[in-house]
């Protein structure tokens, strides 16, 4: 009858390496992101390595853009002077570019995960 | 502003383009009446304009993951429908015109609602031109263009299929439409991903190298198997996941209304 004994110690030190990954991914980074004159402000983005992170693009024009990127697997449309959250990574270390579909020849930017 | 629309048109008709030339040889293989697929372009085209109106409005639901949430049903809805054509197809492959009225209604039903996630963007698009005269007209040329390369593609596919012997036809239909069917399973996970409804992953594999995904190859490929350069251990379990259900499910059901080979072998 040792067993039963060893177990809620077995549960605790299970629970907290299940729970211990959410409590940190509620801390995960934000980085914000504008759209100005089919513009990207800031072009370059840099997010930490391997860490998820939540991405608040602003569409400050009037005109609607549609955020994209074939290396971040992510394509969101966001209507004008509206705000889009876009959760990219976790990444390995390297450059990710991203661009705005309506605007590709000025809408240009990259995520550098470093 | 020509290349742009040409590009973006394409892109997005590509998809359902060839969803509509695969149900179509279908629907000649059934000798059904073909008149359906203007009844699907045209909810395809009403529900694009009513979706991209209220695109904005739909983003915000789901804390701001409205548009993934309704993209990602619409293509599990698709996915289900395509299930239920490819059985229905089988059913009805030595003429025996069972729930001919049921398999029409889906085949609208999956091209309305793959033209419409499509087209909703593409009119939201063009409808941002409408107070810049002097762009609008080289953005409608290029979709024009784009949505003509599209579709000849589609038609190309088209013919492709009703060139084959027949029982020939309907299997390389079925192999096309549960690897359509995979890549949607596809694309609705990295979807949910993007909405953060599904846990944060990093990629198994990058092929981007090989084969990237902003190529005219890698966009067909895209739109014909899923294909994705990086695709996280989720997506690539969904994509297995819908392939292997799909397949299954079609290949007992065939097994299980084998006729008598002499039936078949008529056609052939």
């Amino acid at each position: 009858m040792k067993l039963p004994s060893e177990n809620p110690v077995r549960i605790f030190v299970a629970l907290t390496a299940l729970l211990l990954p959410m409590v940190v991914n509620a801390a995960r980074p934000v980085l914000e992101l504008e759209i100005r004159d089919h513009l990207f402000y800031p072009s370059v983005l840099k997010i930490p390595a391997n860490t998820k992170v939540k991405l608040i693009v602003y569409n400050r024009d009037p005109t609607p853009e549609e955020f994209e990127s074939y290396e971040l697997n992510r394509e969101k449309v966001i209507m004008g002077g509206q705000k889009a959250i876009v959760f990219i990574g976790p990444l390995a270390p390297g450059e990710y570019p991203f661009f705005g579909e309506f605007n590709p020849k000025t809408a240009q930017g990259k995520v550098v995960a470093e | 502003m020509l290349l742009t629309s040409v590009i973006l048109v394409l892109r997005e008709v590509l998809e359902a383009a060839l969803l509509l030339s695969i149900l179509l040889a279908m629907s000649r293989f059934l000798a059904l009446q073909t008149r359906w697929i203007y009844i699907a372009l045209t909810a395809g085209v009403l529900g694009s304009v009513v979706y991209g109106q209220y695109l904005g409005t739909v983003s915000e639901l789901f804390e701001g993951m409205g548009q993934e949430i309704v993209n990602a049903a619409l293509q599990f809805t698709i996915y289900g429908l395509l299930l239920l054509i490819g059985v229905l197809l089988i059913l009805n492959r030595s003429g025996e015109a069972r729930y001919l009225q049921l398999l029409q209604w889906a085949m609208v039903l999956a091209v309305a609602l793959a033209a419409l996630r499509e087209g909703a963007e593409i009119y939201i698009y063009l409808i941002a031109f409408r107070e810049q005269a002097e762009l609008l007209q080289g953005a409608l040329l290029g979709a024009l263009i784009g949505g003509g390369i599209g579709f000849s593609i589609g038609a190309l596919f088209y013919y492709l299929l009703l060139g084959l012997p027949r029982r020939r036809r309907l299997i390389c239909a079925l192999v096309l439409l549960s690897l359509v069917a995979a890549g949607l399973c596809l694309q609705a996970t990295q979807l949910l991903e993007q909405a953060d409804w599904l846990p944060a992953q990093q990629p198994l594999w990058d092929t981007s190298g090989l084969l990237s995904e902003n190529s005219v190859m890698g966009q067909l490929l895209y739109a014909l198997l899923g294909y994705e350069a990086t695709p996280t251990p989720n997506v690539i379990a969904a994509y297995l996941i819908g392939l292997v259900l799909m397949v299954t499910l079609l290949i007992s059901v065939w097994l299980k209304t084998r006729m008598p080979g002499v039936a078949v072998d008529v056609y052939v």
